[in-house]
């Protein structure tokens, strides 16, 4: 009988939610003190018990109810026997006595443990963003928790005395994904938003510049105004309401205001010497591996903790890493779905069974209304390894839809404006099919629609009712729909042929002459 | 007596279709000496006179020159099979059962049924192999037909009737969603209701990874990839949450488990949802806006959702779907479940199920054997407890081959060759049995196999009741006496069961039979006691539960919908059921990179062993649907042959060149050899389906 082995899971996000799921699944959780297993606790600093942190711009949008984005009960860890403790900090990790401290001092030992701390949003270097005292300026916002999402929420909803919106206005910093789904959410919210993007074009580490044009230009028809190639540089406050309108800073240029009377409450400066008047800023440009446990710990760094095939640190055997805040084989993710493939095989690890990482391909779609993007892996750097590019862009549709190529296999792509066939492009993707020449190119045109319509070009021998086994002929030859029903029984099982025969018997008498049958 | 009744005789005889689940009314008249015509029925209200060509076709087969009539023996010898008297060939049969069981024990001989089966016949079987063989080794083939639906339904309603409602309330529902239905095909005449559905404006919802004759008349069609509909289910769940639609008065009061199963979908976002399924977001979306502004939906599933190895998840998925939004017991919507074969209903509620006693009752539960054991007359201890299900008994036949189960097998109604999944593996195990003994009307694959045939007769000679999809109870009347040396099955069990001594006599008098089934089946789920043929035929039909009524009383009406107030639980209430998408048991790879799917066309049914002897029915053989951009990576031309590959074995057949299937999947009907040489032997961990929908293939020209 093995002993009860003790596993403390840093994180209670997505990645750390899916780990314990797959561990109960597979019966690997302790259910008493000699039955073997792991006697879990799950450290999580957030309040809340684990949710759906990708839906959150859907919540804002107002698409989606914040109640439907939980994914377990404070009573499903009860009821498993697992230790959730919520609004718990790790201060540190002490390596050498196999266990960590929390900020309240509580130490808690473990025999394994993983670090899912995830990521955090990067703070672009903007002056005026964080106040002397550390905490950002009231008006700026980031984006990456529940609570940050409810604290945009008031924001955009809150109203003054009048019943006024108090907030008209927002600029989102960072025209990544998130960003543009941000920028979305609160354009359908009724707030008059600008992006900001430093690179020369929006999602610019996924799609290339004629998609990112496109882009950029689907986002200005939903009512979002976009400025790219230009950094934020300093926030100020503006004068209180009433006042004339806005500081003007030396030699800056004014952008044509599209709300003049209502200047907003701050000004964005940009590094092209525009400023943006607004009332909300939103940072969304990016986030990086939250590494500061590991670092101090003592574990290999570099983007993100480095771990091995099995998702255990190149540093120390027991301590496993998973999610946003790995490095594996070079590379930080930031996505779900290569998380949840970690957390089944750091499941499989836990469990003694063999299984190894290695890698995850990656599907990144646009989760905003009106706006459609997919990309599959990473087509520029695919293309730079030799891969063949499919194109296909209709600047007048607005569409442009790219396929990188491999040994028959697609390896990446972008699609922007038209995911026409998106879902089996990515089953090709996902399962590597290996196509034909021609498929590639066949995948990016439209679907034929397949059937003739034209009946008069049946011949008489083919079956039109498949119910009775009538033939077109059968049909020609009868003076009436009653009499085709009754002497036939066409039209009379599924009745699919009903407005075939119609027409069959309508095409005929326009070529008889009335009476001659 | 009645004007129905009158007719019968004088004009011709009331009577139903010999195929699938709707059973069609049809009337039956003699043309001539011995034929029969087959005429409309128009007041029968499931298909108003409306047959489709297998039924305007079916009196074909009687005097077809392949009818067997005679038994046949088996010299082994040599194979050949030669003609035989009925008293040598039940003789025989039953002096080898005794040999077999003396040496081996009870459980050393199977009886194999079938969901055609004539609920009498499913009744007697079921006694026959517990209490003539005193073998607990019974089971059907209707575990690969709507098994996955009926555990489901089991588990969420705590009960199983397909359709708790007629099928004509199609009609009047706003939204109605088929998952895995072709239903213009498989059941022609059904599709009059989706018509006139349509007609007064409500939406007809298809889920199919082909664009059926079905899915052509769909408002809204997806086309998922093979295996995925439960992902899908669950990412129609979760919008459905996310956008308020949920009935939370009826999930709080009719309802358990929503918490969990609402937390469980929430992983399943549309993208998330996109990717697995193929199915875009948009359409998700589409379809999700239909289910939340629509207050009359019904959510019906047929074999294309539930022949998986998590087909009975799917299936919950679908009921959490439809207990969300509150349909279940009310007018005009709810969830159902399309049965597919003659009596797919009656045939799994009378006894011939591995772990079931007549009524629905449960054969580990110590009250109904009890019960079922006085109706017998015999002593509940005697009866023996649960065996093996279909695959796993006909995967356990004959020694060798890692095999040590029954060796002997007794078939009714079913042509296992053809219609077992991993068919080649299974006819080895037949052909290692000591005893095969097939029932059939024609030398079937299966029969071809047997060491003693038994020629019986077929729909029109014999009378019975069968249970259509809706849980309508009608009367096959007989119409024709049938060809000499031909006997009901009902006279080889009771001819059997005298043979090897029964403790009770066998009736072969149907009435009588349906009778003693009542008495059985009283108080159980599928209460049959109130229910007579004279009803049947009064009534167009009785929905069961109809519990016979207390002397005096007036008689219970039957139950034409259900769960109106409750749900057949301890409680009352349904069961919101927490399930995981897991996918195929098998996915495509590099050498096996498509999908397989398998169904049905309009002018054969089943394994074809009646419909492919119809002249008059077009038999082209089987085909394969391959969409044109697989066939010109392959190198396919239509009509041309492809082999078509899996682990399990191959089959060559022309190619159908077709933009109505997936690219990215190739479909074979499984009416003849072949199919089922490629499909998958996988089984559903609670109902025992198997996963006939979906495996990994290969096709090269």
């Amino acid at each position: 009988m093995t002993a009860e082995k003790r596993l403390v899971i840093v994180g209670n996000g997505m990645a750390a939610t899916r780990l314990v799921e797959e561990l109960v699944a597979r019966g690997a959780v302790s259910a008493g003190s000699t039955s073997g297993g792991w006697k879990i606790t799950v450290l999580g600093d957030e309040p809340h018990a684990p949710y759906n942190r990708i839906l959150l711009s859907a919540v804002l949008e107002g698409s989606h109810r914040p109640e439907a984005l939980t994914l377990r009960s404070e009573e499903w860890y009860a009821e498993h026997g697992i230790d959730l403790r919520l609004g718990a900090r790790v201060l540190e990790v002490e390596r050498e006595l196999k266990d960590v401290m929390l900020v309240d001092g509580t130490i808690i030992e473990y025999d394994a443990l993983v670090l899912a701390t995830g990521s955090i949003p990067t703070l672009p270097p903007i002056r005026g963003l964080v106040r002397m005292d550390g905490s950002l300026h009231e008006a700026v916002h980031a984006f990456r928790s529940l609570e940050d999402c409810e604290r945009l929420l008031e924001a955009v909803t809150a109203t003054d005395e009048d019943g006024e919106p108090l907030n008209r206005r927002a600029v989102v910093v960072g025209g990544g994904l998130l960003g543009l789904q941000v920028a979305r959410a609160l354009g359908a919210r009724g707030i008059d938003t600008e992006v900001v993007e430093g690179a020369d074009h929006l999602l610019h580490q996924q799609i290339g510049t004629a998609a990112g044009a496109i882009l950029a230009r689907d986002m200005k028809k939903l009512g979002v105004a976009v400025y790219t190639g230009a950094r934020a540089v300093r926030l100020t406050d503006t004068a209180p309401r009433g006042g004339t309108g806005g500081i003007d800073l030396a030699g800056a240029v004014k952008v044509l205001d599209p709300l003049p009377t209502n200047p907003g409450r701050v000004a964005l400066r940009l590094d092209n010497g525009f400023t943006l008047d607004t009332d909300l800023v939103i940072l969304t440009a990016g986030g990086r591996p939250s590494t500061a446990l590991a670092r101090r710990a003592g574990l290999e760094v570099r983007r993100g903790m480095v771990v091995d095939d099995r998702l255990a640190s190149v540093s120390d055997p027991d301590i496993f890493g998973l999610g946003d805040c790995v490095e594996h084989d070079g590379r930080v993710t930031g996505f779900v779905p290569p998380a949840w493939e970690q957390a089944g095989v750091l499941a499989r690890v836990l469990s003694d069974e063999p299984a190894k990482y290695d890698g995850s391909r990656i599907v990144a779609r646009l989760r905003a209304t009106g706006l459609d993007v997919a990309v599959l892996g990473d087509p520029e750097h695919e293309v730079r390894g030799g891969g063949d590019v499919v194109e296909m862009s209709n600047p007048v549709r607005g569409s442009h839809r790219k396929l990188v190529v491999r040994d028959g296999r697609i390896v990446a792509g972008a699609l922007v404006g038209d995911l026409n066939r998106i879902g089996l492009i990515t089953q090709h993707y996902d399962r590597q099919t290996v196509l034909g020449p021609t498929e590639p190119g066949d995948l990016l045109l439209a679907e034929a629609t397949g059937r003739s319509s034209l009946v008069s070009q049946l011949p008489d021998d083919a079956e039109v009712c498949n119910c009775a086994g009538v033939t077109a002929g059968a049909i020609r030859s009868c003076s009436s729909f009653e009499q085709a029903r009754d002497t036939t029984r066409a039209t009379t099982g599924c009745g699919g042929c009903a407005s075939t025969v119609r027409q069959l018997l309508a095409e005929r008498s326009s070529l008889t002459p009335e009476g001659i049958t | 007596m009645t004007a129905d009744r009158g007719i019968q005789g004088e004009r011709g005889t009331r009577t139903h279709c010999p195929y699938c689940s709707l059973q069609c009314g049809m009337t039956v008249q003699k043309s001539g000496r011995t034929a029969l015509e087959v005429l409309p029925w128009a007041e029968f209200p499931v298909n108003e006179g409306g047959l489709c060509r297998k039924g305007w076709t079916a009196a074909e087969l009687r005097g077809h020159r392949e009818r067997l009539t005679t038994p046949m023996i088996k010299d082994r010898a040599n194979g050949e099979l030669r003609a035989a008297g009925w008293d040598e060939a039940l003789d025989l049969v039953a002096g080898k059962i005794q040999d077999l069981q003396a040496s081996y024990g009870a459980d050393s001989v199977a009886v194999f049924g079938g969901g055609g089966l004539t609920n009498e016949k499913a009744y007697q079987l079921g006694k026959f192999a517990r209490v003539a063989l005193g073998s607990s080794q019974i089971d059907y083939n209707g575990r690969w037909c709507m098994s996955s639906a009926a555990s489901a339904g089991n588990q969420a309603f705590g009960i199983d009737r397909g359709l708790p409602f007629p099928l004509a309330d199609v009609e009047q529902a706003d939204v109605v969603v088929l998952v895995g239905s072709n239903m213009a095909e498989t059941m022609p005449p059904a599709a009059r209701h989706l018509d006139r559905l349509r007609a007064q404006g409500g939406k007809l919802v298809v889920i199919d990874p082909r664009l059926t004759a079905t899915a052509e008349r769909a408002d809204l069609f997806l086309q998922p990839v093979p295996g995925t509909d439960l992902a899908l289910a669950q990412g129609v769940l979760h919008l459905l949450d996310a956008a308020g639609a949920v009935d939370e008065q009826y999930v709080a009061t009719r309802t358990t488990g929503w918490d969990e199963v609402r937390r469980s979908v929430a992983s399943w976002w549309p993208e998330r949802v996109e990717r697995v399924t193929g199915v875009m977001t948009a359409e998700l979306r589409e379809l999700v806006d239909l289910l939340a502004n629509n207050a009359k939906v019904m959510i019906l599933t047929a074999r294309g959702a539930e022949q998986h190895s998590q087909g009975t998840a799917t299936v919950l998925g679908w009921i959490n779907v439809a207990l969300a939004l509150g349909l279940p017991g009310r007018e005009h919507a709810g969830y159902g479940c399309l049965t597919g074969q003659g009596n797919g209903q009656g045939g799994r509620e009378h006894g011939q199920k591995a772990d079931q006693l007549p009524g629905y009752r449960m054969i580990d539960d110590p009250a109904a054997r009890e019960h079922v054991a006085r109706v017998w007359g015999v002593a509940a201890e005697s009866l023996p407890g649960k065996g093996r299900s279909a695959y796993e008994l006909l995967d356990s036949l004959g020694q060798g081959g890692g095999a040590d189960g029954p060796r002997a097998l007794l078939v009714f109604g079913s042509n296992i060759v053809v219609s077992a999944p991993r068919a080649t593996h299974i006819t080895q195990r037949l052909e290692s049995l000591d005893l095969l003994v097939v029932c059939d009307m024609v030398m079937s694959e299966t029969a071809a196999l047997a060491d003693v045939v038994l020629p019986i007769t077929q729909w029109a000679e014999e009378s019975g009741t069968m249970t259509n999809l809706e849980g309508r109870v009608i009367l096959r009347e007989q119409a024709a006496e049938p060809p000499k040396g031909v006997r009901s099955d009902l006279d080889v069990i009771a001819g059997l069961a005298e043979r090897l001594g029964s403790p009770i006599p066998f009736s072969t008098d149907v009435e009588e039979i349906f009778a003693e089934l009542g008495r059985a089946s009283a108080g159980g789920k599928a209460d049959y006691s109130g229910i007579t043929y004279d009803r049947i035929r009064d009534e167009h039909g009785v929905f069961w539960p109809c519990p016979a009524a207390p002397d005096g009383a007036e008689d219970h009406p039957g139950t034409p919908r259900m769960f109106a107030d409750s749900f057949a639980t301890p409680d009352g209430r349904a069961r919101f059921l927490v399930v995981e998408h897991a996918g195929p048991a098998e996915e495509p790879d590099a050498e096996f990179p498509l999908h397989l799917t398998t169904g049905r066309v309009l002018a054969q049914y089943q394994s074809g062993a009646q419909t492919r002897r119809v002249r008059s029915l077009p038999d082209a053989g089987p085909f394969v649907e391959v969409h044109p951009m697989l066939a010109n990576r392959i190198g396919a031309h239509d009509g041309d042959p492809v082999v078509v590959r899996t682990r399990r074995g191959e089959m060559k057949a022309p190619a159908r060149v077709v933009s109505t299937i997936r690219p990215d999947t190739v479909f074979v009907p499984f009416h003849w050899v072949g199919a089922n040489r490629l499909t998958n032997d996988a089984l559903d961990p609670s109902s025992r389906m198997p996963e006939f929908k979906v495996c990994a293939a290969e096709v090269t020209a």
